[in-house]
């Protein structure tokens, strides 16, 4: 490169954020209250855009100028939809609020808008420090999060790149274009960056395979997040997307690629629209294109959408769908970065690990080692869900133990239950029991209990979870996704759901518990990509920490977290169930509750679904449903001849 | 069971003829442009499997093989009201099960099927992403959070009032 | 370039780089395998059968994938192997409709070779067999295909496609449902295949037969 061109690059760059710089003057020129509202897809199914136009016809209703600022989101779902309110007149702090309605959102127009009363009993917290409202740094779902990969994320307007820019955005992409490639690759390794698409591995090496081949090369984003429980890549690029493409454009700078794809399921249409922006922004400001930021290196990005395949996200058989193929592993040497897309060599990175990149070339590798351990720097994403109190995405740095994630970050378990399992990694992870949670959150350790940092998904169990049907769960999930091609997997898998079926339903017998232990054994060892050989996961480990619970299943036909229907059953205690109270008999989808002849209820269990609508529909002051496990221990309630006719010859 | 194509398909297939002819014809292009048929068309007749082919130069049974790899193509019309339940981690947890088999008994259908009148059409999909909604269900774009069984009865409620509603609207358009 | 590898104690000469399997095969020592096809590369490693252990790496690896290396020393007879390849034999078995005595392939099935080298049961104890609907897909104007003599080998496939260079034989649907579909476009399009019949011929357990008369 010629020396005198570069300062070429971090001169467009400054132009560009003195353009950003003049758009937010511009906007913030009429002093008025600013309403941030969370719509990523979560929030949008929360309701985040009745909640806007709630806001939109109150302020117009009552003459309030205010500007409406859509952001991405914070990772909180349980508060959703998140609405966050910098009203500066007031005297208030920003504050947010949580779970905000359309009916809430009036409220807060007429009452702390026009008003002046930010109505404390709705408030969350405050996201500055001040004296009036607790800070929400100073609750652990805040103050215990470490946000690299996730800092931007329900801060800034994910549709307009003069906002991440404004906010230091490209800086890092700047500063690569006036680096050699080689520089960045080991600036990258210094800081001990490891893929973030479950199995860890190093991302400066992966870098330096493709950095060392000659002629036309390929970086991909993995953005086919296939874990039916995680949605942190996601999220990540429904809220902040610049920073991915960033990490993306620098990744392709370091290897020297001159065409980028992004890789997103079309399961996420809000996510392909928002990237499919964020690329043509940039190609417009001149950040993609013939000369990136003017530095003479080209560079073009696009999005491919995926169609629906778990098996997708393995690099190879996402590789053979972008050619407009079956998305069938094949194996492996020889590794993409030798011969992948179209026999090029081809990077493929999660989305985590590119949006890791920007931070790490901004602060430096020590800065970026001194969070996590030192195996595994950095920090790790997990959507946690389950039975905890405050679910949803957390960024924690690597190291922090489970017990540290579920009690203080989470909020401990919800209801006040106790603690069952925790399954971490999706459907290639394992299940952990009590004893495991001391165990720190890095890719070494958790491998070493069994289970492993995959695609971040955390299941929380409490003790009303069955872990045999979680983890029936799991591998029904897997066995439908298995592509076909190899023996162990297509049909080896069919034949462990068929034995976790049998669990399930109370009809295994003793042997099976060896079978299926035998069978996930071979599994694991004869399959030909990481999809089969990850997916006796969840069994292996549960049978090692729980087998207890398999052995109550098939020796008792007992369902110790009464979650497999077959073995439990509803009944009413009759000394409790009161005269007149009708709440069962309307709720229940089968007409299986029924009247006794002393006008209580009972419930035929010929009929019963096990919905569990009657237990939530009998008032607390009752409390007469009750489950129990095995079936056969509910007491039998005769139905009452006479009132069965009586209701016959009404109908 | 062979669907025919109604004319306002047959029109869109016509258009979507045209469009891609501009398009790309590597093979590359066989998911994209599937996937362009299908977001028109809701689904892929086999006109429209047929058209690809053509297009691509690409044997019929290669762009079947790869569409039915694919959990997003489907070759049968999608409900007017299209059902999808979420069976991702949190919803199974919570009872996602329950809810699809509510469905199921409801309409007389099972999992990836129409009812006969097209109205509408069950189908499970991965997270949704609105896990602590749990379990969640979606009529069309709408998530319905916190499903229950009794909910599903008041879904179907609300579809059958607003029919009502629309159908005399379109009545009283139409006398005046 | 010339090297020297030991497979079961015995010293072999091989072309470098060539491939491990075909090199036991050509000296004689039987390492299970289905849908390895010579001269075809990639092989698409999916039957799971032809497992070896190489010293130096710990768990089983199929040979087919292996290039040949100076000093490479290979057992095929081990514990291990014998474990995994009995298990995908049997998973085979617990797919299959064992009709032998009223199927073409019989006395020259692959299958029932390798039941007898593997001493496996043809009806696999401990596994429910699991048939597919329909047992026939008669679409094509020549071929007839049993779905639930398949071992989804693609040996068909792989040889219709060096010989064609398309195939009006693909594999249709995911995972355990998928299956080779034969269907032409058009008459004219399956016209070679009553001369070819390839896939016929390379069909390791007779899943495919020619339609007579």
């Amino acid at each position: 490169m010629d020396p005198n061109e570069t300062p070429q690059c971090r001169r467009n760059l400054e132009a560009l954020q003195a353009k950003a710089a003049e758009k937010r003057r511009e906007k913030e020129a009429a002093p008025v209250p600013v309403i941030h509202i969370g719509s990523a897809t979560c929030g949008i199914a929360a309701g985040a855009l009745d909640t806007r136009q709630a806001f939109q016809e109150a302020l117009a209703e009552r003459g309030i100028e205010a500007r409406i600022h859509t952001v991405g989101c914070v990772g909180h779902c349980y508060a959703e939809p998140v609405v966050i309110i910098d009203h500066p007149d007031s005297g208030f702090p920003p504050i947010f609020y949580h779970e905000v309605t359309p009916g809430k959102a009036r409220m807060l127009v007429k009452l702390f808008l026009e008003q002046g009363d930010p109505r404390f009993e709705h408030i969350y917290g405050a996201t500055i420090e001040n004296d009036m409202i607790p800070w929400v740094q100073e609750f652990p779902r805040f103050s215990m999060e470490h946000r690299l990969v996730m800092d931007r994320c329900g801060r800034i307007d994910p549709e307009d790149i003069f906002e991440y820019l404004d906010d230091g955005g490209y800086a890092a992409l700047a500063a690569a274009l006036e680096t050699e490639p080689s520089d960045i690759v080991a600036e990258i390794g210094a800081a001990g960056l490891r893929g973030r698409g479950g199995a860890g591995f190093p991302t400066a090496k992966k870098w330096s395979f493709a950095a060392a081949t000659d002629g036309e090369k390929f970086v991909i984003c993995n953005a086919d997040e296939g874990d039916p429980g995680a949605y942190m890549d996601r999220t990540i690029l429904e809220s902040n997307p610049h920073q991915v493409l960033e990490g993306l454009a620098i990744c392709a700078y370091a290897v020297g690629a001159s065409r980028a794809m992004v890789y997103v399921r079309a399961e996420y249409p809000l996510a392909v629209r928002i990237v499919t922006r964020a690329i043509e922004q940039a190609r417009s400001e001149g950040i993609l294109g013939e000369s990136v930021l003017g530095s003479g290196f080209r560079l073009d990005m696009e999005v491919f959408q995926g169609s629906g395949a778990f098996v997708c996200g393995e690099e190879t058989a996402l590789i053979r769908s972008m050619e407009g193929f079956r998305g069938m592993p094949v194996h492996r040497p020889p590794y993409p970065v030798e011969a992948g897309l179209f026999g090029r060599p081809t990077v493929i990175n999660n989305v985590k690990t590119l949006a890791s990149v920007p931070p790490i070339l901004e602060n430096g590798a020590e800065a970026y080692r001194s969070v996590g351990t030192a195996d595994s720097p950095g920090t790790a994403i997990f959507s946690v869900v389950g039975d905890v109190v405050h679910p949803g995405l957390v960024e924690i740095p690597m190291g922090t133990t489970l017990r540290t994630l579920i009690y203080d970050v989470c909020g401990g378990i919800a209801k006040k239950k106790s603690f069952r399992a925790v399954q971490i990694g999706g459907p290639s992870g394992g299940c952990l029991p009590e004893s495991f949670l001391d165990t720190p959150i890095d890719f070494d350790s958790l491998i070493e209990a069994g289970a492993m940092m995959g695609s971040g998904g955390m299941v929380v169990m409490s003790e009303d979870s069955c872990v045999v049907n979680v983890c029936r769960y799991f591998l029904e999930f897997t066995q439908k996704e298995s592509c076909g091609r190899c023996t162990f997997c297509r049909i080896g898998t069919r034949h462990m759901l068929e034995i976790l079926n049998r669990l399930t339903c109370g009809e295994a017998v003793e042997e099976d518990l060896e079978r299926l232990e035998n069978l996930a054994h071979d599994i694991r060892e004869g399959s030909l990509c990481g999809l089969g050989k990850t997916a006796p996961n969840p069994v292996l480990t549960s049978l090692r920490y729980f087998r207890e619970e398999y052995e109550a299943h098939v020796r008792e036909g007992r369902c110790p977290g009464m979650m497999c229907r077959p073995l439990i059953a509803y009944y009413i205690e009759l000394d409790k169930c009161a005269r007149g109270c009708d709440a069962c008999v309307g709720c229940c989808p089968t007409d299986a509750v029924f009247t006794t002849s002393t006008r209580k209820k009972g419930i035929d269990l010929e009929l019963c679904v096990k919905c569990g609508e009657c237990m939530v529909a009998c008032p607390p002051e009752y409390d007469a449903v009750r489950k129990i496990s095995p079936a056969h221990l509910a007491p039998v309630v005769e139905r009452s001849p006479k009132r069965d006719k009586e209701a016959k010859d009404k109908a | 069971m062979e669907e025919k194509l109604t004319p306002e398909e047959s029109a869109i297939l016509e258009e979507l003829r045209q469009s891609i002819r501009g398009d790309d014809s590597q093979r590359s292009r066989l998911i994209p442009i599937l996937q362009k048929v299908q977001e028109r068309l809701g689904y892929l007749p086999p006109e429209a499997v047929k058209m690809v082919a053509d297009h691509l130069a690409v044997p019929l049974s290669e762009v079947y093989s790869v569409a039915t790899f694919y959990n997003q193509f489907r070759f049968h019309p999608p409900g007017k009201y299209p059902i999808k339940v979420c069976m991702g981690t949190a919803c199974h947890v919570r009872g996602g099960e329950i809810i699809l088999e509510n469905f199921e008994r409801k309409l007389e259908i099972k999992e990836g099927e129409t009812t006969e009148d097209r109205e509408f059409s069950i189908e499970r999909v991965a997270c949704v992403g609105c896990c602590a909604l749990a379990p969640v269900a979606l009529v069309g774009e709408t998530v319905h959070g916190h499903m229950a069984p009794s909910k599903v009865e008041g879904l179907f409620t609300r579809i059958q009032v607003q029919k009502e509603i629309e159908e005399k609207r379109r009545k009283k358009d139409g006398s005046e | 370039m010339t090297v020297t590898l030991t497979v079961d104690g015995k010293a072999l000469q091989a072309e470098a780089g060539s491939n491990l399997l075909e090199v036991c095969l050509e000296n004689g020592i039987t390492v299970p395998n289905l849908c390895h096809l010579p001269g075809l590369e990639p092989p698409p490693a999916a039957c799971r059968l032809c497992f070896v252990e190489l010293e130096g790496i710990d768990a089983p690896v199929t040979s087919c994938t292996v290039p040949v290396s100076d000093g490479m020393v290979v057992h095929t007879d081990t514990d291990r192997v014998r474990r995994l390849q009995r298990s995908a034999l049997r998973f085979l078995l617990s797919v299959h409709d064992v009709d032998c005595k009223n199927c073409h392939a019989n006395h020259h099935c692959a299958l029932q070779d390798l039941a007898r080298f593997l001493k496996v049961g043809l009806k696999p104890r401990g596994l429910s067999i699991i048939l597919k609907e329909p047992e026939v897909d008669d679409d094509h104007p020549f071929i007839r295909h049993y779905p639930n003599r398949c071992v989804l080998c693609e040996r068909c496939l792989r040889t219709c496609h060096d010989r064609h260079g398309h195939s009006p034989l693909a594999l249709s649907g995911r995972g355990f449902d998928t299956v080779i579909r034969c269907f032409a476009d058009t008459p004219e399009d399956a016209q070679p295949c009553q001369s070819c019949a390839a896939c016929v011929d390379v069909c390791p357990v007779g899943a495919l037969v020619l339609k007579t008369g």
